[in-house]
């Protein structure tokens, strides 16, 4: 087959770093993927598939970085959608939508008792942050080493712009390690916050790491023996794990949640959620932006979330996960390759197990993407509802011409 | 031992972040380079000869230390031990000054009448090293000068960062985020460094190493200009191929957030 190339792509760059810092900002950035080897841009999108400027097309395991949990352009949700955008969007006061949306979460997520809308997840983890440091009237977070809970400064991505006290209250444990979060606790007697976790470990260019057993129940122990907040950043994981959030998945009991990639098939929405504890907390953290009560995107999570809701959707995904995960590891084996293979299956991960640089996996993961598969060599990938039997085939057959690459230029 | 003493009983005063983090970098990467310089440049080589066998001290009250030694035409510097000759400076804003061209005399101290010659001799030195780092107009021209001021110039912004991380606040605080590992730049058809990070601790050396854990290849040698004066946007060059980073990306990214902030001390 020929091989794709990214002209069109390319020139977009090149006109966009003229007028926008950096060209593409943050984690988008061609510089995180394969440079040279990686579409820059998008054009349109149908189901499990996109295609750039240049006309390529690809199977997306990458979705938008989540928000596609379904498809692109998928009708029931796109039909919702249509409906409120008829009516009307942004005005000077929330629709019933948004009083629905909230009603749906609190009916459908186990031990929440209300919810805040913002656009991204990060809207949403600081507030959460903000609601735990209101309700306890103390500075610091805990986050595990590596853990990303969005772009805002608190959260530290890079030094520019940031100033010392940004992160200065914000405090890194081990994921797996209970003993080293409740020493944190022991180091700062009554000024711990919260601590804020995602419900598995998934920080990029790495492995991902599932909870040991018992050590999301420890940390609801030391929370309640220091009377701190737990929260789950499950902005990347909600609704792909269980459609009652990933603490149903894994069985422990935060006091606030937040959810933004699955909740509406990619129209900008996230949410807080949260006990009746943190309620009057979280009443007096001021919490606004002009389009956190838009319309549109609350009838699109209506809409998505009805469909999550069917159990055939989230097992199909699972299945399809899995079979990718089967197919990668036997496709890498017969290659004479080794594979770690992480992550659950409807978020899964490859990395190649002799190297910790990622050299290899540039390799597949830019052979694959001029193969029309969209395997991203340093980010968990995502499975959507669209993706079919001969999506994941076709995958594999793409991915076993790349461990051959990889072979080829490795030798193993 | 006593700094903290005198500052209590107002006798002294600490120096600013800036001043102490200036103060690292002129010792250990302006002058850190003066062993490059010597390896690269004839004319250097030929005064470091005629230096002999000494070890040059530099200290700083409440700053930086630094030994300067020259042996057999080459030279080593290191951040600790004693040398056969010292020279005190009062303060990191006075050494800063002399680094920023004013006239400060240092107090010697240890100073053998043998080893004078070497401290006579230390001027050309610097002199030539100020050449190469600040290079007058139309230098820049003949390729292998040019050469030489890419490599040199990218050898004190990469062994200036190891004093971000003992220094400068904000790196300080997130000095333990840093992944270990080893970053090769090379500049396709000019040199090449690498610097080592292991646990948060610094080494910065010329030439490649056979397995990176990241290679970062720029395009040329003026790009490589840009990226020292911290006037190219890596990311943008990235994309567009200028510059091509591959292995631990995430290595890089978190070493490029230091060396950018070299250019905020050292012009």
């Amino acid at each position: 087959m020929a091989l794709y190339k990214f002209d069109k792509s390319n020139e977009l760059f090149q006109r966009a770093t003229a007028v926008i810092p950096s060209g593409i900002s943050g984690n988008k950035n061609p510089a995180f993927a394969v440079p040279g080897s990686f579409p820059y841009y998008a054009v349109r999108g149908e189901g499990c598939r996109y295609w750039d400027p240049d006309g390529n097309e690809y199977i997306d395991f990458l979705a938008g970085y989540g928000p596609i949990v379904l498809g692109y352009n998928d009708p029931v949700v796109d039909a919702a959608a249509d409906v409120q955008r008829k009516l009307g969007t942004a005005f000077n006061h929330p629709t019933p939508a948004a009083v629905e949306l909230a009603e749906k979460l609190v009916g459908m997520i186990p031990l929440i008792d209300w919810c805040a809308f913002g656009k991204n997840g990060s809207d949403v983890t600081a507030y959460a942050v903000q609601t735990a440091r209101e309700h306890t009237q103390r500075r610091k977070i805990l986050k595990a080493h590596g853990a990303y809970h969005g772009s805002q400064s608190w959260c530290r991505h890079g030094l520019g712009g940031i100033i010392e006290s940004d992160f200065e209250h914000v405090l890194d444990f081990i994921w797996n390690d209970a003993t080293s979060v409740e020493d944190i606790f022991k180091k700062y007697p009554g000024d711990v916050a919260g601590v804020i976790i995602t419900p598995y470990h998934h920080p990029a260019f790495a492995d991902q790491v599932m909870p040991k057993p018992g050590f999301l129940q420890d940390l609801r122990r030391i929370c309640d023996k220091y009377e701190a907040a737990l929260i789950l950043d499950d902005v990347r994981a909600g609704f792909r794990l269980d459609i009652k959030g990933s603490h149903e998945y894994f069985d422990f009991k935060p006091d606030m949640t937040c959810y933004c990639k699955a909740m509406a098939n990619g129209y900008a929405i996230s949410a807080a959620c949260g006990t009746n504890k943190y309620k009057p907390a979280a009443s007096k953290v001021f919490f606004t932006g002009t389009y956190y009560t838009s319309a549109v995107e609350q009838a699109a999570s209506l809409a998505c979330l009805d469909v999550l809701k069917k159990p055939e959707t989230l097992s199909h995904m699972m299945k399809m996960g899995t079979m990718l995960q089967k197919g990668l590891k036997k496709a890498a084996e017969d290659r004479g390759l080794q594979v770690t293979i992480s992550g659950p299956p409807t978020l899964p991960f490859m990395t190649f197990t002799n190297e910790t640089n990622f050299r290899r996996s540039q390799v597949f993961g830019g052979g694959a993407a001029r193969r029309g598969v969209l395997l991203h060599p340093h980010h968990n990938w995502f499975i959507m509802h669209s993706h079919t039997e001969a999506d994941i085939q076709k995958t594999l057959d793409v991915a076993d011409d790349c461990f051959a690459l990889v072979k080829k230029e490795f030798g193993g | 031992m006593f700094t903290p003493l005198l500052t209590r009983l107002g006798l002294h005063t600490p120096p600013s972040v800036r001043d102490r983090v200036r103060a690292g970098m002129h010792l250990h990467a302006v002058l850190g380079a003066i062993p490059h310089l010597v390896r690269l440049d004839e004319e250097a080589a030929a005064t470091a000869r005629q230096m002999g066998k000494v070890a040059l001290e530099f200290r700083v009250f409440d700053g930086p230390r630094a030994v300067l030694a020259f042996d057999g035409g080459k030279a080593t510097l290191s951040r600790e031990g004693c040398g056969n000759v010292g020279l005190f400076f009062p303060s990191c804003d006075a050494l800063n000054r002399m680094f920023d061209g004013e006239k400060v005399t240092p107090i010697p101290f240890r100073a053998f009448p043998l080893h004078l010659k070497a401290l006579q001799l230390l001027p050309k030195l610097t002199d030539r090293l100020t050449v190469f780092l600040k290079p007058p107009a139309g230098m820049l021209d003949d390729p292998a000068f040019l050469a030489r001021h890419v490599e040199l110039s990218l050898l004190v912004g990469m062994m200036a960062t190891r004093d971000l991380v003992d220094y400068d606040p904000k790196v300080v605080r997130i000095a333990h985020d840093l992944p270990s590992g080893t970053v090769m730049f090379e500049v396709i058809g000019g040199p090449k460094a690498h610097v080592k990070i292991d646990h948060g601790v610094i080494e910065a050396g010329a030439g490649g190493l056979a397995d990176p854990s990241t290679t970062v290849t720029i395009k040329n040698m003026g790009l490589a200009l840009g990226l020292i004066q911290g006037t190219v946007d890596t990311f943008a060059a990235n994309g567009s191929g200028d510059i091509r980073a591959s292995g631990s990306l995430a290595l890089v990214d978190e070493y490029f957030n230091l060396f950018d902030r070299v250019g905020l001390y050292l012009k």
